[in-house]
């Protein structure tokens, strides 16, 4: 036999006293049970509200990563092997920005909104950076027509 | 014990690497120092763009008290929290993928460089090459001291590491010349911080950007001295046309703990594996605690705002002074490059006996990293200061 057991054995018969604070502690045990399940639920609540917030962190990498994407069209032209060997011509500087001056200008205008900048900061950014006269095409879909932001 | 006393035992038991100005500082808060005299100092320094939520923040300072009452070490043979939440953290906040935590911002671009080698070895390349610009500081441990060309030259440290090429600055037709398909990575820093704030220019970072997607390259960017939200945004690159592979953080993260980071893409977080890498101390419970604390100030739009207005007024401030010929650099990451025949060196010395810190990294830049908490009065103040020295050294 378990001490477990003739410990149990040894109790005395309950009494009116022990019966009611064998309830009470019943109805505190029910108590607690009920408040984890609250606690649980809360939890749970709280776990997709993080599952959500990582699902949207998710998509704006996404989004800037297309975006990343987009700076290189790929395949494009002969790749050098080695820079041992004779370099061919490098493009303008001009001819660089030209190409990838779009794709660049909006991953820099959606980094620029994501990490908190106004419609005002990044214009100008776009101005200086990438010389463009009308930015509201990449503002506007960015950040929404001017007004809604 | 005297300054005297303290110099002459620092002589005596430490190794003479470093060159310190004769000061003893015993108490800091926000972005003041105090000297053992009790002198008071405004650092536009923060231990080299450390301290940049000020000196014992209380937040920081309540995280690091709450931690290290609690736990604070037992290697990465076992789970903590502030560590997974950190690495958690500092994704959500970049590139998304796995974080390898280190001690320091030199052992965080280790990681990068050996990221970028296995990454290489991986599409078949044998001898991988990493690419940095002149006169940038990626570290003093061998792989990054390699990527730091400047420092690299220094033959009485050699051999150094093979597979390092360095290109002139800010030149992009130099970069995609040094770039082909052996090419392991681009490690560049966005703004060269201790060369003096030198930002690199957008056309160099998309051609650059466009050489590692044409050869499978990476593109690293150390951020260990611009990121923290140092330029006004929480990562340099946010304000850049380009998204690196991989990035690297320290300094500011700890908040003045000794903390790193390198952040992958997500299609890189798999390259280590384990075995690979590994790190006694990284991850500590304390200084990831701390870095927890600091990125919950820091990564907040509106302390980001200020730091971009805080910092476009202080550039146009000191334009306005005798003195100044130019101020390079973005949000609180400011370089001030003195007219010529001003001797930084000589003006350094002379705001700190006016109570000003600042940095002097070449002749003639004076290179300001204030605390992203500093106040509109106390950046005005070091502006004055600024223009009281340089009246003062300026022909007459």
């Amino acid at each position: 036999m378990s001490a477990e057991k003739r410990s149990r054995d040894k109790q005395p018969p309950a009494s009116a006293a022990e019966a009611a604070q064998r309830l009470a502690t019943i109805v505190d045990a029910a108590e607690r049970a009920a408040a984890n399940v609250i606690d649980e639920a809360e939890q749970q609540a709280q776990r997709q509200i993080e599952q959500a917030e990582e699902r949207a962190d998710r998509v704006v990498a996404e989004r800037l990563r297309e975006l990343a994407d987009q700076l290189d069209p790929g395949g494009e032209g002969e790749r050098r092997v080695t820079h041992l060997k004779p370099v061919e011509p490098v493009e303008s500087a001009a001819d660089t920005v030209a190409r990838s001056g779009s794709a660049g200008a909006r991953l820099l205008a959606t980094q620029m909104a994501v990490s908190g900048a106004d419609r005002e900061e990044i214009e100008a950014r776009l101005r200086a950076g990438f010389e463009i006269d009308d930015t509201s095409e990449i503002l506007d879909a960015i950040l929404g027509p001017k007004g809604e932001s | 014990m005297k300054l005297e006393e303290l110099q002459a035992l620092e002589r005596r038991y430490l190794m003479q690497t470093y060159r310190r100005a004769p000061v003893e500082f015993v108490r800091g808060e926000g972005a003041r120092l105090w000297d053992s005299e009790g002198s008071e100092y405004l650092d536009f320094l923060a231990g080299i763009s450390v301290c940049s939520v000020g000196h014992c923040n209380p937040a920081v300072v309540e995280a690091v008290r709450e931690q290290a009452g609690r736990l604070m070490h037992v290697s990465n043979l076992f789970y903590t929290e502030p560590m997974v939440r950190l690495a958690e953290r500092l994704s959500g906040s970049s590139l998304g993928g796995r974080v390898f935590l280190t001690n320091s911002g030199t052992e965080a671009n280790e990681c990068a460089i050996k990221i970028a080698r296995k990454k290489a070895h991986l599409r078949g390349v044998e001898n991988p090459e990493i690419v940095s610009f002149d006169r940038d500081f990626h570290g003093r441990t061998y792989g990054a001291l390699a990527a730091t060309p400047k420092l690299a030259e220094n033959a009485a440290l050699g051999p150094m590491l093979p597979g390092f090429r360095g290109v002139p600055f800010d030149n992009p037709g130099a970069l995609r010349d040094a770039v082909y398909e052996e090419t392991a990575a681009v490690l560049i820093e966005p703004i060269q911080g201790e060369a003096g704030i030198y930002p690199l220019s957008e056309e160099t970072l998309l051609a650059a950007r466009q050489a590692c997607d044409e050869t499978g390259a990476l593109l690293i960017f150390d951020e260990i001295q611009t990121g923290v939200g140092r330029t006004g945004s929480l990562w340099a690159y946010e304000q850049t046309p380009v998204r690196p592979d991989l990035l690297t953080s320290a300094k500011a993260l700890g908040g003045g703990l000794p903390i790193g980071a390198c952040v992958a893409g997500e299609d890189l977080s798999e390259v280590l594996e384990a075995g690979d890498h590994g790190s006694t101390f990284a991850g500590n419970a304390v200084a990831a605690a701390a870095a927890l604390a600091v990125l919950g100030i820091v990564d907040d739009p509106a302390l980001l705002r200020q730091v971009r207005e805080r910092g476009a007024a202080m550039r146009e401030a000191l334009l306005a002074l005798d003195g100044v010929a130019e101020v390079r650099g973005r949000g609180l990451m400011l370089g001030v490059g003195l007219a010529a025949g001003l001797d930084a060196a000589t003006v350094g010395a002379d705001l700190l006996e006016r109570g000003l810190i600042v940095n002097v990294p070449e002749p003639g830049t004076l290179r300001l990293l204030p605390p992203l908490t500093v106040d509109s009065a106390q950046a005005d103040r070091a502006v004055a200061l600024i223009g009281e020295s340089l009246l003062s050294y300026s022909p007459a």
